[in-house]
């Protein structure tokens, strides 16, 4: 075996998931029939279980696009768009040097990352739970806020 | 997390695959050759992308079975120093915890890079389980079992074969250490 090229590109975890799926590989009972390996869909079990699943190539297309005003690395961008950061702790160890190069574009940058990616399926049924608790907890607040006045 | 290798590889068809059209039966037998089997420095093989050429096709003398030269690309898990992964966690003991993936589990957090301050609870349930805690604030976070662990690529070893069989621990090709020294990383449920 002889290797011709160590590196012939980076593959985000959609792309691989993509190709998963192109082959044959789903969830359901398909499983037997698949010209997937089983090594393979451990893989792919593993995919389906972080943000890729619901990654589309606009979607990957547009938040690139958005980022270069943010002068990321291409490493960078790879881990965001696998990780999906929801908030300035979890970007944080995403960039290099965030403080430095960031400084207050952090904000800016987890509101783009929250406003194009989608969240995996099961944080987006926490996140509207936690909207509609949110949303009884304000109302007694703004009830004292008019007592107090 | 995955990137693309070419690779050129000396392939024996087997005669059981004759019936196959060409290319199907050099995938079939790259895929027995390559899946699930580590590379040294380039890591895991997960997948067999595209076959870009296939080229012989001669029966050298003596064999039963004719050899090809295929150039393919191969998918490969090789996470680079720096990146960032969730995993779960599969075992926590004195030395540190051990992270799996599902697809790949030598993944070990020694305890100098486990968060700091930190201690440790024997877990009465099970003997040689450790609880890992957090003491942040003093408040104390706890690593469950069920959680997502976000973990920082440190290093990727690939340790030589041992030519005589060690100890019980099967053999690993790769080896992931991985650090949660930093804000963000540990558990997803701690950085809401």
């Amino acid at each position: 075996m002889k290797i011709i090229e160590t590196s012939a590109g980076a593959l985000t975890n959609f792309e691989l998931l993509d190709l998963l799926r192109s082959r044959g590989a789903g969830k359901d009972a398909s499983r037997a029939i698949a010209t997937v390996s089983q090594s393979e869909f451990k893989v792919f079990d593993y995919l389906e279980g972080t943000v890729a699943c619901n990654q589309t190539r606009e979607i990957i297309d547009n938040f690139v696009a958005e980022c270069q005003k943010f002068d990321l690395t291409k490493a960078e961008i790879l881990n965001i768009v696998n990780i999906r950061p929801r908030n300035e702790p979890e970007l944080f160890p995403l960039v290099e040097e965030c403080e430095q190069r960031m400084e207050d574009k952090t904000e800016e940058l987890v509101e783009t990352i929250t406003r194009i990616l989608p969240p995996h399926p099961s944080q987006a049924d926490e996140a509207n739970e936690e909207a509609a608790e949110g949303e009884e907890e304000t109302e007694p607040e703004q009830a004292e806020g008019e007592e107090e006045q | 997390m995955f990137f693309l290798s070419q690779i050129e590889h000396t392939l024996m068809l087997p005669p059981h695959l004759l019936s196959l059209p060409l290319d199907e039966a050099i995938k079939e037998q790259l895929d027995s050759i390559f899946l699930d089997k580590v590379i040294d420095k380039l890591g895991l093989c997960v997948s067999v992308y595209d076959i870009r050429s296939i080229s012989g096709g001669f029966i050298l003398p003596g064999d039963g079975a004719s050899t090809y030269t295929a150039k393919i690309r191969l998918v490969l898990f090789r996470p680079f120093v720096g990146e960032i992964i969730t995993a779960r966690l599969k075992e926590s003991t004195v030395d540190g915890l051990r992270l799996s993936l599902g697809f790949f589990d030598d993944i070990y957090v020694p305890v100098p890079l486990l968060f700091s301050p930190n201690r440790s609870e024997p877990d009465p349930g099970h003997t040689n389980r450790v609880d890992w805690i957090w003491n942040y604030m003093d408040e104390d976070y706890h690593v469950h079992g069920e959680d997502e662990i976000r973990f920082k690529v440190h290093d990727v070893r690939y340790p030589p074969i041992p030519l005589e069989p060690k100890d019980v621990k099967p053999f690993a090709p790769m080896v992931v250490t991985g650090s949660l020294d930093m804000d963000g990383l540990g558990p997803t449920s701690w950085w809401g």
